[in-house]
């Protein structure tokens, strides 16, 4: 009780608020800006909360999250443009909704599912973190390693067009990771003599550089729409706030099922709100007695596709929380500042710092308040956003990756490092290889080999991996995931070449 | 945002710069596999600080060898030949796109010499003035924006965040 006390105590005071409100301000409108993500809006907020409190820098980077959540449905709803990858879905019915008269509408659904799904995902998240980090602390080595295994094998099954194309990924990253001096006994490693390489590859830097600069770069592939705009859709924009909040209280079965399909998604490794968002419209169009009208304009798509992304929000936090292991990208960049404050995570992140787990726990709750606050009273000024052009956009947040990856270490050579690893994260990505998967093998690595050699060291025998049960479980799980993504890979192809037989 | 279909404008170009990069990555796995051999093992523990790198690094090259081999397979012969065309649309296609990196490439190099506040108003002036549609309302917001994110910037991080950017 007292942490808790001392948690809420930190989050409610008037400064960190004000923080949270900038912060839930700059997310919304971040997530509007198309080709503006959720991560690149908690990439660039991290190096401002070097000098805050770790709980304040948390509180502030969560109503990032938890706005940028909401924010991409404003591109989504107006434009038909998913203002990040996460608001696909959105556009289903959102968009339609907008042209057929009813842009406000559609707005103030989405709001309000993001709100209700926010806040059902955080009373998951309070729920079952602390009971599964209870059990993660009797965890040892052997299963430590196993469990990353798994979390690297179903993050690049469920990413990205090709299971192969996402285990190379997986294991670049983790061969990134072991660039600079190893974690056990500190040697140096393929740092042939070259200073930026010897302290290893700053995790953030390769972050900004893999998914900030090549995103910017693929936005600017098409050179005539770069140099065009787009207007919004026309007519009356009404939100009719209270109106539209019964209404979507009015689908409870919808809304719990699209946020626990949210929690249950965010909480997978790698599957975050883009994966939440599809998945939650489609068990909602499958449940539904009218079919037909999803995809014209229905308020149960908005309500399945905005709960269901904002509720990963929450999901991701519980393996993070609980196991000390990211989720998804965002999550990874959570991990971190909590790192740079110099706090371990891990299962005892609840016991050793418990104040600042329920102050986490809090600040989502006062985040989700305070995005739908903003929304609702200011949401025809965020409108506005969604006009920004690309070539002003891309421009102006290179510089904020510039100035981001400086500010963490005030090292120069991060600035060149950043230079190269987004022209290596571009051509990448339009090789079709997901960046995810590369991402958390960079941030696991070091977690996979510490406990690979602590399991060795305390005894040499590795069969030890596999008659551990919880290690069994976990290996056997990474196993079934990759099968499982080698089955829908041959079923996929399969009816491709049916389809192309039957073809005239 | 979801990117644009990254294909080097076809299915089968796309396999071939696919192969290629397996190619290359298979190298670069291999020589950090050699090179982690020669990272001497320690009597404290089983496992060497190379060992986990040669795991990984073996582990990447089986993968590559076994992907190369598919690749190879499912390629038809023609494949190749038409690459090259492929290739030069498609780098056409994207000149944008490798002016934004020549333009970041040349601020990052200018930045420790000429200092942040300079570099980014001359880096944030040219990559707009390239990308934006040439009329005064747009060269308006061009320098507005210029001024702010380099000597603006410079001020808010100095001043408040006791951060400071390269002087140059």
């Amino acid at each position: 009780m007292d942490a808790f006390l001392l948690g809420a105590g930190q989050v409610l005071s008037v400064e960190t608020l004000i923080y949270m409100l900038l912060g839930s301000i700059a997310g919304i409108i971040a997530a509007a800006i198309p080709g503006f993500t959720v991560t690149m809006a908690i990439v660039l907020t991290l190096p401002l909360t070097f000098t805050m409190d770790p709980l304040q820098g948390i509180a502030v980077m969560l109503s990032v999250y938890v706005g940028g959540y909401t924010g991409g449905l404003i591109s989504a709803a107006l434009l038909g443009i998913p203002g990040t990858p996460s608001s696909v879905a959105t556009t289903f019915d959102a968009f339609p909704m907008s042209r057929n008269g009813e842009p406000g509408r559609a707005l103030s659904i989405g709001v309000w599912a993001s709100f209700f799904g926010t806040v059902i995902s955080t009373a998951v998240l309070i729920v079952a973190a602390p009971p599964l980090a209870i059990f993660a602390v009797k965890l040892g080595p052997w299963e430590y390693f196993s469990l990353i295994v798994f979390a690297l094998t179903i993050v690049a099954s469920l990413v990205g067009h090709s299971l192969q194309r996402g285990l190379i990924a997986a294991l670049i990253g983790l061969a990134i990771s072991t660039v600079g001096t190893d974690p056990i006994l500190g040697r140096p490693r393929f740092d042939f003599g070259i200073e930026m390489l010897a302290a290893g590859l700053p995790f953030l830097v390769v972050l900004i550089g893999i998914f900030a600069i090549s995103q910017l770069a693929s936005e600017v592939e098409d050179a005539g729409k770069i140099k065009s705009g787009q207007k919004l859709v026309t007519g009356e924009i009404d939100f009719k706030t209270w109106a539209v909040m019964k209404e979507v209280l009015m689908r409870p079965v919808n809304l719990v099922r699209s946020s626990i399909v949210g929690v249950l998604i965010g909480a997978l490794p790698g599957a975050g709100g883009s994966i939440a968002n599809l998945v939650a419209y489609d068990q909602a169009k499958r449940a539904s007695k009218t079919p037909e009208k999803f995809g014209t304009g229905i308020t149960d798509g908005v309500v399945a596709s905005e709960a269901g992304n904002s509720a990963t929000a929450g999901g991701g936090l519980i393996p993070l929380i609980a196991l000390g292991i990211p989720g998804s990208a965002v999550d990874a960049i959570l991990m971190a500042s909590l790192m740079v404050h110099g706090i371990s995570v891990g299962p005892r992140l609840i016991m050793d710092n418990a104040d600042l787990v329920y102050g986490m726990f809090i600040a989502m709750v006062v985040a989700s308040f305070m995005m739908l606050v903003v929304c609702v009273l200011s949401m025809r000024a965020f409108l506005r956003v969604a006009e920004v052009p690309k070539w002003v956009v891309v421009p102006v947040v290179l510089v904020c990756c510039v100035v981001g990856s400086f500010a963490l270490n005030n090292r120069v050579n991060d600035l060149y490092l950043l230079g190269f690893i987004g022209l290596f994260g571009y051509a990448l990505r339009a090789l079709d290889y997901p960046l995810a998967p590369l991402v958390l093998g960079v941030i696991l690595g070091p977690i996979a080999e510490t406990n690979l050699r602590r399991a060795l060291m305390t005894d040499d025998d590795w069969s030890l991996f596999l008659t551990r049960p919880v290690s069994l479980i976990f290996l056997i799980a990474a196993v079934a995931s990759v099968a499982w993504a080698v089955r829908a890979h041959f079923k996929s192809k399969k009816t491709q070449e049916n389809a192309e037989g039957t073809a005239p | 945002m979801s990117a644009p279909a990254p294909d080097l404008s076809g299915k089968e170009p796309g396999e071939v710069a696919r192969l290629l990069s397996y190619i290359a990555l298979l190298a670069v796995s291999a020589g950090l596999f050699w090179e982690a051999t020669n990272i001497p093992a320690s009597r404290f523990e089983t496992l060497g600080a190379g060992a986990f790198p040669m795991i990984v690094h073996g582990c990447l090259m089986l993968l590559l060898v076994i992907t190369i081999v598919q690749t190879l397979r499912g390629l038809p012969a023609g494949s190749y030949a038409a690459f090259a065309t492929a290739f030069s649309i498609w780098v056409s296609e994207r000149r944008l796109v490798f002016v934004v990196f020549v333009c970041l490439g040349l601020y990052l190099a200018a930045m420790p010499v000429i200092g942040y506040p300079i570099a980014t108003l001359v880096f944030l002036a040219v990559l707009q003035f390239a990308l934006a549609p040439k009329t005064k309302g747009a060269m308006a917001v061009l320098i507005v924006l210029s001024i702010l994110f380099s000597f603006g910037l410079n001020w808010l991080f100095a001043e408040v965040f006791n951060v400071f950017l390269p002087r140059g």
